[in-house]
């Protein structure tokens, strides 16, 4: 699936260089160093969660790195009569940009469209991800949530660049808040024309107006309170998995590639993991690309360096992440004051 | 080894410009009309324009390339610098794909192999056309192409193969045509390719770079640079009593890890320069090469931090 081709002199000029001692890179990174990531959080504003993220852009004014824009968008679904699942349910989509593979055909775009989608489609949308508060109404109403990812431009490990978005853009998400409402004929039929009439319902002899407890297994619609934020956060955010591509080609294996180094190795192993508070790790998904073949033992050791990798990148992230949630919070605050 | 940082901020907040003072001389400058007569127009000549801004007058000039005509003026539709030919305004931009001249040396790579001709990908705005009959015979023997070379193309060029070669002349659609009729011409082995933006390249008595840490640097017009391990001026493919084989040979030579490392320092060296945007020459590849040794830092620590702006102040906007 390699979205460039290169000649035999370059591919074989990459090998020799890696498998050489000590490894030497195209750009001389070691072969565990990722570029600079570049991350910011909250670029859409009219998305209920988004990122951008950069891998390997150069300084100043050059363009260049794996650029990718994620966004997510809550949407209200109908469980009886539309498409809407129990709980919600969540819908990847990936779109690639035509510059950035200015080389390949539209029918080979879409192929790889489809590809990264349906990755991130069967990693995220597994139910040990799932986020507990997409629900609105139990068996009427519930939030799709799509999250749209766009890769602007290639330059290597795409599906890093694309599960970090993913994943910055989900920690991003807010939920709106919800509240059930009830319609209800007017037990004193009041007024004979309009007898159905919109109520934060309950019986006014028992319980208070606002105890709204009971409601959520009777209610028939939901309205949304006004509130000073934009709603709470997705549930089990912590969660959401990173992946790490290891670029094999025996006996090394490497991060974070370049086009042209993925262009030379025979096999890429993907291995997307997710790291749940207080429990041990888990591994979400597992693929094999390329031509070349690997045995059991080595897929065990490769797995578990995997896992190593994957902690720190995780690590790294989650310090982001939370980072760029402070900043975001400075910003709104000076603007608030400055108004 | 994973580091994250932010996007760079984005110039300025759009407030601050209501805000901005400027010196009462300034302001004056920045009132003037721009419409600009015969004679001062040549002031202009080597400015900066932005999209959008007027140029002349439409009566006076014609509008040449990145320009249109709005109204009564000339209006410039990318930016870049204003150039003129008698009556002829048209804008040279800055970020541009690379526009050929006949004799450019050039950097391509083959993307498809049609009869009797390859597709070569040279950063042009259309893939340039390789003839068959413009390029040398393994052996450098001199005859007519026949049919039986012409069903072994990919043994000189297959896809994705690397050459250096020079524009030829241009077919009727603007396409360029090359040719690799010479010795120094032909497939690249032994390095790695850095792209920059064309503009940077500008253009030399040589294109061909010998540097003295033992690396050859070609730097293509097109912005394509081809790096790679130095061969003695005696041993070059396709010399007399020499490998005439080795012209399309996909086989690397033995490269030590010092020419390896070399190589990629150059390589670092010239992406820094080109994200500082600052041209490429060999004088101040040269120089660059000296100043980042004297360092002695590792190869990737370039790539980090102001080790970028350290090195182009350094170099003191030579160019």
């Amino acid at each position: 699936m390699a979205t460039v081709t290169i000649s035999k002199a370059e591919r074989s000029y990459i090998q020799t260089s890696l498998q050489a001692k000590p490894p030497l890179r195209a750009d001389g990174r070691a072969l565990l160093d990722y570029r600079t990531v570049l991350l910011e959080t909250g670029v859409a504003p009219l998305a209920n969660g988004s990122a951008k993220l950069n891998i390997g852009k150069t300084s100043g004014e050059g363009g260049g790195g794996t650029e990718i824009l994620a966004a997510t968008k809550l949407e209200v679904e109908d469980i009886e009569n539309g498409e809407g699942v129990e709980g919600g349910r969540i819908s990847c989509s990936v779109t690639c940009s035509p510059s950035a593979y200015p080389h390949i055909s539209s029918n080979a775009l879409d192929d790889l469209q489809y590809d990264y989608t349906t990755i991130l489609q069967q990693t995220l949308s597994h139910p040990t991800l799932h986020p507990p508060n997409l629900g609105i109404l139990p068996k009427k109403r519930s939030w799709l949530l799509s999250l749209d990812l766009v890769v602007v431009s290639d330059s290597g490990n795409v599906f890093d660049a694309l599960f970090m978005a993913a994943r910055a853009a989900l920690w991003d998400t807010k939920v709106p808040r919800t509240r059930p409402v009830q319609y209800r004929a007017n037990p004193s039929g009041r007024s004979s024309g309009d007898n159905m009439q919109v109520d934060q319902e309950n019986d006014q002899e028992t319980t208070s107006g606002f105890d709204t407890r009971q409601m959520a297994a009777t209610a028939a619609d939901f309205e949304l309170p006004d509130y000073w934020d934009e709603g709470e956060t997705l549930g089990g955010r912590e969660k959401w998995p990173v992946c790490v591509t290891l670029n094999i080609l025996p006996p090394v294996h490497f991060l974070d590639a370049n086009v042209h180094e993925e262009a030379s190795v025979p096999l890429r192993l993907l291995l997307a993991f997710s790291f749940p508070p207080n429990s041990s790790a888990n591994l979400q998904a597992m693929r094999l690309l390329g031509p070349g073949e690997l045995d059991l033992a080595q897929m065990k050791s490769l797995i578990a360096y995997g896992q190593k990798y994957a902690k720190d990148l995780f690590t790294a992230l989650e310090v982001k992440l939370r980072e760029e949630d402070t900043r975001r919070n400075v910003k709104a605050r000076t603007r608030f004051a400055a108004r | 080894m994973i580091s994250f940082a932010s996007f760079p901020s984005s110039s300025h907040d759009f407030s601050d410009y209501s805000t901005t003072r400027h010196h009462p001389d300034v302001e004056d400058d920045i009132a003037m009309d721009f419409d600009l007569e015969d004679g001062d127009f040549e002031d202009a000549t080597q400015k900066l324009i932005v999209p959008g801004e007027p140029l002349t007058s439409s009566h006076a000039f014609m509008r040449g390339h990145g320009t249109y005509v709005d109204g009564e003026e000339v209006v410039g539709s990318v930016a870049g610098t204003v150039e003129r030919v008698n009556k002829l305004v048209s804008v040279r931009a800055i970020r541009t794909r690379y526009n050929p001249e006949v004799g450019d040396l050039v950097v391509g790579r083959i993307t498809e192999v049609q009869p009797r001709r390859w597709k070569v990908d040279a950063n042009s705005r259309q893939d340039a056309v390789l003839m068959l009959s413009s390029v040398n015979l393994p052996g450098g023997v001199q005859r007519r192409k026949l049919e039986s070379d012409e069903l072994q193309m990919r043994t000189f060029f297959e896809e994705g193969d690397l050459l250096v070669a020079e524009v030829q002349a241009f077919f009727a659609d603007g396409a360029m045509s090359l040719h690799t009729r010479s010795l120094k011409y032909g497939k690249l082995r032994n390095g790695q390719l850095v792209a920059v933006p064309p503009v940077l390249i500008k253009r030399l008595k040589s294109h061909f770079l010998t540097l003295p840490c033992g690396v050859d640097v070609i730097l293509g017009l097109n912005g394509y640079i081809w790096v790679s391990k130095h061969v003695k001026e005696s041993q070059q493919e396709g010399e007399e009593g020499f490998d005439a084989e080795a012209v399309y040979s996909n086989k690397n030579d033995d490269i030590d890890d010092a020419t390896r490392a070399a190589i990629s320092r150059v390589c670092n060296i010239i992406r820094i320069l080109a994200a500082q945007f600052v041209p490429l020459t060999d004088a101040v590849l040269l120089e660059a090469y000296d100043l980042v040794v004297e360092q002695e830092g590792d190869v990737k620590d370039l790539l980090h931090g102001d080790a970028g702006d350290a090195l182009v102040t350094a170099l003191g906007g030579r160019g």
